[in-house]
């Protein structure tokens, strides 16, 4: 099977550098999630795989538009639409019609669990059912791909749990995904992590395969700590250090703890 | 034990027939971090609200400082936005030198990691300058009580853990402070936590407290897809980490029993469920 | 193709600025441009000064239209050349003739362009010698003497509006609103140093443009430099108070700036400064009546080209001081609302308390 996704992609706007030589695999049945900050490159990279963004070098490997559900940061609902105007208007778009859209819209108005809210105007719901609303109407033409920019962004914990199932069913039926998100707890829990800074790849692979591949290692704070390799997890400092670990020990605990170290490890470099 | 900084007791607050707080009772003490977690819609925004002295308590009492709030007490309160308040079309000193003339306080100097666009139109330093700088002009009249409201989203782990030592180093100075979030990482870094769920205060405690009895189970299987679809057509909260499948809020049992339905064979292990899976089992049970 | 107008259909029909737009603009329009754009100038208002009055009255065509019960009211027959120049002056006609000269002088109140212009050709006609044309205030009936005065009150009403509007409303977006509240300022430091600085920069616009208008076109300052600037305070108040209320109502700098053109546009068309208030039917030169900047064109052309002082403008001022105190409180008040609860609620909770 092969993959769809980016090959040594670079993306510039004028002078800057969106992207800078990323390569990453979407594959079937999986979640891909993209970590990063503001201005990481995170939007450029789902827009290049959505064909939005033009590559400046390296290719894109991606399916006809038809065969791609695309979710928009804070958008991808009308919200002077009512929920079933919403369904109505995105499964015409997509050209879902009958028996399989009224199989479609009754799943739909499960998953979100907006079976009593269908006149209602979509402005109206929570950010988290909106949200919910935007990722079924993203895929309710079950696209083989479906691109998510930062769909739980702003939801409340709650709602992302459930935004987090309907993305996981997705990823079951056999979708392949790929989603921004600034939740490393959410990143942990896919298949698969690209974490980007500065329009570069910085770590990438399997959550367990991230965590073991930070440079260095990081440890409990001893004494009075390095304040610019340390940082607080609750009261308690943990220090970066671009040494080995000792025989057995983990390099990082978590994710975060990853993230942080491969973005201190990459500020000692450049400096 | 010190006056707590903010003394909330049975605050409501309705908008018509609506109400958005109900009955809610709060408090933070100095040098103590307070979460406040909730959906979109718990009533986490109007609550502050109250507290900044931007809405008045339709019943209970409210007190900062031991006193109503007021302009007086605003003065002695430093607030970042969801928004950050920062104006875009000022530079970065500009931004600053305004704060410090509405607060009366002395020059706040500029951040470290910004000394170098001091003259930038804050509009040009990116999310996380600004993040910084709207916690510099929230600390330069120095406070002794700080309300944060989602204040790092959107910046890379490495910048919110920054963010993060500055909000702890206040702490240890004894400035309290009252954060909402949706991180959890976030929520973690409290002292304590208050859950909020459609306007009443649900839970208050530690992460721990929080996520008091709630089970999690993974189940390991080659299978995963069917135990998914199997745990989620029981009826179960079910959640895909990585290939496997977390059943949450379940006995053993009903896990094994809804396996066993479908067919699929699978290694059960018990963990603790994280803060948020806690968080959606209250939510359930209170449908 | 079909889904996607059906569903911009069903989004317009919600969006009811923009539906207000749809609908309300292009009956404005029909009506102002069907009715009341209005050139040809039907009666001319006319008072006949000095002895034989009635006899000069009765030769007029039927085009100047004299008040008989003001000539009646002032002893008009009694009147003298000074008395004929002092009605032009204070605008109680557009045409007043003096008898007491031989042939008699016909005054033409220059500041009325259109008037001027058409009494100007119809006593023309009149036979040779029969009256001595004298036009005041505008010899030449130009255009921009009578344009700039009120085109002053329209950048006025611009800046007031647009301006103010979408500076207050950038704090709302922005969420520095809510900032500003949670400052120890009192609201009214906030209010005042908000609104203060767009006053500032309108008032310098309008000295500006007068000097302009002077330096470029000619444009005569025959009254008193400060009661147009007193005229010109009152008339900012109401602007700026329309600009303030504007960005209450408003969540986004688009939506100001579509109710602001909504409320510009009329005062364009309607406050006489292009159309002859006079010449639209009653059920239409209402509108201009209730419009702020009518009354400051009023204000503006008198005192730059008739001289006009405050003995015969003061019920212009008194409308625009009573629509600045209305206007400017409502808008501060409502200002106010977003930056400091009500203590309303407290009364309420302390009533609910002694029940």
């Amino acid at each position: 099977m092969s993959a769809w996704g980016a090959r040594e992609l670079t993306v510039t706007y004028g002078d800057t550098v969106a992207l800078s030589s990323v390569s990453v695999d979407v594959r079937e049945g999986e979640v891909l999630a993209v970590v990063g900050g503001d201005g990481a490159g995170k939007t450029t990279l789902l827009r290049a795989l959505a064909g939005a963004v033009p590559a400046s070098a390296g290719a894109v490997d991606a399916p006809s538009l038809s065969s791609i559900g695309f979710m928009p940061t804070a958008a991808g609902v009308w919200r002077d639409l009512s929920v079933d105007q919403n369904i109505d208007f995105v499964a015409s778009a997509q050209g879902v019609t009958g028996a399989t859209l009224a199989e479609r819209r009754e799943q739909l108005l499960a998953d979100t669990g907006l079976e009593g809210a269908t006149k209602r105007l979509a402005g109206q719901l929570s950010g988290g059912m909106r949200q919910k609303l935007a990722f079924a109407l993203a895929m309710i033409h079950r696209p083989p791909m479906l691109i998510l920019d930062e769909p739980s962004t702003g939801v409340d914990p709650v709602s992302r749990v459930d935004l987090w199932r309907m993305i996981s069913q997705a990823a079951v039926d056999g979708a392949a995904i790929i989603m921004a998100t600034t939740y490393l707890d959410e990143a942990e829990r896919a298949s698969r992590v690209l974490v980007l800074d500065g329009g570069e790849v910085l770590l990438a692979g399997t959550p367990a395969d991230v965590m073991a591949n930070v440079p260095g290692h990081v440890a409990d704070a001893v004494g009075t700590p390095d304040r610019a390799r340390s940082w607080r997890r609750g009261s308690q400092f943990k220090t970066w250090s671009p040494d080995e670990p000792t025989d057995g020990a983990a390099r990082a605990d978590d994710l975060e703890d990853a993230v942080i170290a491969a973005t201190l490890a990459k500020e000692t470099s450049n400096a | 034990m010190p006056e707590p900084l903010i003394s909330a007791r049975g605050v409501t607050r309705r908008f018509g027939d609506f109400t958005a707080v109900d009955d809610v009772s709060l408090e933070v003490a100095p040098g103590e971090i307070v979460g406040l977690l909730g959906a979109n819609g718990a009533g986490k925004t109007t609550l502050i609200r109250m507290i900044l002295g931007l809405l008045i308590p339709t019943e209970g009492d409210l007190s900062l400082f031991g006193e109503a709030p007021s302009r007086e007490t605003r003065a002695r309160l430093g607030y970042v936005s969801q928004g950050l308040g920062l104006w875009d079309d000022l530079t970065v000193t500009e931004n600053l030198a305004f704060v410090d003339g509405a607060f009366g306080s002395a020059a706040t100097p500029v951040p470290d990691s910004l000394r170098d666009a001091g003259d930038s139109l804050v509009v040009g330093i990116g999310l996380g300058g600004q993040r910084q700088l709207a916690f510099a002009a929230a600390l330069g009249h120095k406070p002794e009580l700080l309300v944060l409201d989602e204040p790092t989203s959107g910046v890379d782990p490495l910048a919110r853990a920054r963010l993060w030592d500055t909000v702890r180093d206040q702490a240890d100075a004894g400035v309290g402070a009252l954060v909402t979030t949706h991180y959890m990482q976030e929520a973690e870094r409290c002292d304590r936590l208050m859950l909020m769920s459609r306007g009443v205060a649900v839970a208050q405690g530690t992460v721990a407290d929080i996520v008091g009895d709630t089970t999690a189970t993974e189940v390991r299987t080659p299978h995963w897809q069917q135990a998914f679809t199997a745990l989620n057509d029981a009826n179960i909260l079910v959640a895909l980490a990585g290939t496997h499948v977390r059943a949450v809020d379940a006995t053993e049992d009903e896990v094994r029993a809804a396996l066993i339905e479908a067919g699929v064979t699978a290694d059960l292990v018990p963990m603790q469920a994280t803060l948020d899976e806690a968080m959606v089992a209250r939510e359930r049970a209170t449908v | 193709m079909k889904a996607m107008i059906q569903k911009e259909f069903r989004e317009l029909r919600r969006d009811k600025r923009t539906m207000a737009m749809l609908i309300a603009l292009p009956i404005l329009l029909l009506v102002i441009f069907g009715y009341a754009a209005n050139f040809t100038i039907d009666d001319i208002s006319t008072r006949v000064v000095g002895p034989g009055s009635e006899q000069v009255t009765a030769q007029l065509p039927d085009l100047f239209e004299v008040d008989a019960d003001a000539a009646a009211a002032d002893d008009d027959a009694d009147g003298d050349t000074q008395t004929a120049l002092d009605l032009v002056r204070d605008n109680k006609a557009d045409v007043v003739i003096d008898t007491t000269t031989t042939p008699p002088t016909a005054y033409l109140d220059g500041s009325s362009l259109f008037s001027a212009q058409t009494a100007k050709g119809a006593l023309a006609q009149m036979p040779d010698g029969a009256v001595t044309i004298d036009v005041l205030y505008n010899p030449d009936l130009t255009t921009a003497w009578v344009m700039v005065p009120a085109l002053i009150g329209l950048i006025l009403t611009f800046i007031g509006t647009i301006i103010t509007s979408i500076g207050l409303v950038r704090e709302r977006q922005n969420g520095t609103l809510e900032q500003l509240a949670v400052m120890p300022l009192k609201p009214s430091d906030v209010i005042v140093g908000k609104i203060a600085p767009y006053f500032i920069l309108a008032a310098l616009d309008m000295i500006i443009v007068t000097l302009l208008g002077v330096w470029i076109f000619d444009v005569p300052f025959n009254g008193n430099v400060a009661l147009f600037g007193v005229g010109g305070a009152i008339f900012l108040f109401v602007v700026l108070g329309l600009g303030v209320l504007i960005s209450t109502a408003s969540q986004t700098q688009a939506q100001a700036i579509q109710v602001a053109m909504m409320i510009l546009l009329p005062q364009i068309l309607l406050s006489g400064f292009i159309f002859p208030l006079s010449a639209m039917p009653a059920a239409i030169s209402w509108i201009g009546y209730i419009l702020p900047l009518t009354y400051w064109v009023n204000i503006s052309q008198g005192i730059l080209l008739r001289g006009a002082d405050l003995a015969s403008l003061w019920p212009s001022f008194a409308v625009l001081a009573v629509m600045a105190v209305v206007i400017f409180t409502a808008a501060v008040l409502r200002f106010r609302r977003d930056l400091a609860p009500s203590s309303r609620r407290k009364s309420q909770k302390s009533s609910k308390a002694g029940k």
